[in-house]
């Protein structure tokens, strides 16, 4: 990969020790994906969070924040491991608290935006159309790309935050337009989709599209991007999917010619026992849970809105715990508009700038989780100590409230 | 020379040698693989219970979480990461992963793609290869 003068001059440590250690792995990054030069990012959004980072993921980002880097970019943040404000409540054992306050300090020092979401494109980093970015968090790359049509690779942990310092990230992947084309097509022709429908979609799409980046037709018109969101996430879970093309939504592709720039690509129809099937997977029990998990990805407040009013009049049976994850943003909303005393009245509880995936599930005591999650369900079954069910929110919350 | 078995892409640059261990589905080290041991623990994996420690591991592609990279750095923190992969498409979390393990612990995990599932389909379980990334070749041992 070409570095022009002042690049190569990071490279060389004149312009201090963090931005070198930063273009020494976007450099050998580049080299290693075929990347013709480093182009400039209007965002980033990185990884903090210690379930995932562990302890060599402390020691890197305290190295880059310790040795004077800084991001060149606005940043935000996914999700941290423990509620920021609450985590004593919710049991987290003080040690593995502390290991996510190291990094809570080492990115606050790096001068990123304290949002800890998943949903940063609905909170506080707002890409438009053509925009190129470097996001880590697969559902939202995939967000970025197929909704906003802005570019970004799934960019993973480490090089998240030496692309951010730099401000620069190598052109390959997503960010060329040859590698945008749909390459394989999904005909959806289900009416009266559920929640769950959505996200199983999504993990259909996912396991079958494999390498290629697909198409998909047939939503309905009335689709929100909440809906899309949850799709959007299942689809990168099941596989590695960075950008969904949907008719009428992405820029510049309303049918599949366009999508795949006149190539003829296979076509595969979604049935619903092809989402059947993504259920009887994704649902290993059907015990009774330890606990409900909803907001994977984070909820917005209008889910908030939707999760309040089934839990009118309602009350979480016993034996069980629910939360529901979002944003600290969305919480404050849901707060004011008395949102929260509604769910918080039915026996459960909203977390704030965490979530499920990311939180010490196991060690929190919870053997069976429910969700209406394809993305919880997916990682939490992958770990293989958990066993995971899989509903929609309505069959969920009449099989434990009353 | 010893039987070349299949040519490919170095992505990061070096040589290995161990025993083979294949998947022939999409993998990640995210929540995949437990990397106080190096064993993998997903069960929508078809290698479940193996260890990736030392093994010139091959799978097509990766899947999920943006977060498998720093699960690979772990790994190779707590030295139970694999001795190379070996991938169909190009799977940044394993070519990221290898590029700080190099930065940061100064292992060598040489990083390979472009090579087919069926290039490797017929190996039996446990066969010994020597790989070089340089030259984008993996070799029979014996």
């Amino acid at each position: 990969m070409h570095l022009d003068s002042a690049q190569e001059k990071m490279l060389r440590g004149d312009l201090g020790e963090a931005s070198q250690f930063a273009m020494e792995i976007i450099s050998k990054v580049g080299d290693a994906v075929g990347a013709d030069e480093l182009v400039p990012i209007r965002s980033a959004h990185v990884l903090a969070h210690y379930s995932s980072l562990h302890d060599a993921g402390v020691e890197v980002l305290e190295r880059f924040a310790d040795s004077g880097g800084r991001f060149a970019v606005p940043t935000s943040v996914d999700p941290a491991s423990v509620d920021l404000q609450s985590w004593k409540s919710f049991g987290i054992p003080e040690n593995y608290a502390r290991q996510q306050f190291r990094l809570c300090d080492a990115y606050a020092k790096l001068g990123g935006m304290r949002c800890w979401t998943c949903v940063q494109y609905q909170v506080c980093n707002f890409p438009k159309e053509g925009d190129v970015v470097a996001w880590a968090e697969s559902s939202a790359v995939v967000f970025a790309n197929s909704v906003l049509g802005a570019r970004s690779n799934k960019i993973t942990a480490g090089m998240d935050i030496a692309c951010a310092i730099l401000g620069l990230t190598p052109r390959f992947g997503m960010l060329r337009d040859e590698n945008r084309r749909a390459e394989i097509a999904f005909e959806l022709s289900l009416k009266g989709l559920t929640d769950l429908d959505f996200r199983s979609i999504g993990f259909f799409v996912g396991r079958n599209a494999g390498a290629r980046v697909p198409f998909l037709d047939g939503l309905p018109r009335s689709v929100t991007s909440d809906q899309i969101k949850h799709l959007g996430a299942a689809a990168a879970a099941a596989g590695p999917v960075t950008m969904i093309h949907f008719p009428g939504i992405t820029p510049g592709s309303n049918i599949v010619a366009e999508a795949s720039g006149g190539e003829k690509v296979e076509e595969i129809e979604i049935t619903r026992s092809s989402l059947s099937d993504i259920e009887s997977d994704l649902n290993q029990t059907s015990e009774f849970p330890d606990l409900v998990a909803f907001g994977v990805p984070h909820l917005s407040v209008n889910e908030l809105g939707e999760l309040s009013k089934l839990l009118e009049g309602r009350k979480l049976k016993k034996g069980t715990k629910m939360y529901a994850y979002t944003s600290s943003q969305a919480y404050d909303m849901a707060e004011r508009t008395g949102i929260s005393a509604t769910i918080e009245g039915a026996g459960v509880r909203l977390s704030q700038g965490t979530d499920a995936e990311i939180s010490p599930l196991k060690a929190l005591g919870f053997d069976t989780v429910l969700t209406n999650s394809a993305k919880l369900a997916e990682i939490v079954s992958s770990e293989g100590e958990i066993k995971v069910g899989y509903a929609s929110q309505k069959e969920i919350i009449d099989r434990v409230t009353s | 020379m010893k039987q070349l078995l299949t040519k490919g892409k170095g992505l990061v640059m070096g040589s290995a040698a161990g025993e083979t261990l294949v998947s022939q589905r999409a993998f990640t080290f995210a929540h995949g693989v437990d990397p106080s041991t190096g064993i993998v623990t997903d069960v929508r994996s078809d290698i479940r219970g193996s260890n990736v420690k030392g093994k010139i591991l091959f799978y097509p592609f990766g899947k999920g979480s943006t977060t498998a990279s720093s699960w690979f750095l772990e790994t190779v923190r707590l030295g139970n990461n694999p001795a190379a992969v070996v991938t169909e498409a190009v799977d940044l979390s394993a070519v990221i992963g290898s590029i700080m393990a190099k930065v940061v612990y100064g292992k060598d995990i040489p990083v390979m793609s472009g090579i087919p599932r069926t290039a490797y389909s017929s190996l039996e379980a446990g066969a010994e290869v020597f790989l070089d990334a340089r030259r984008g070749e993996v070799r029979m041992k014996k």
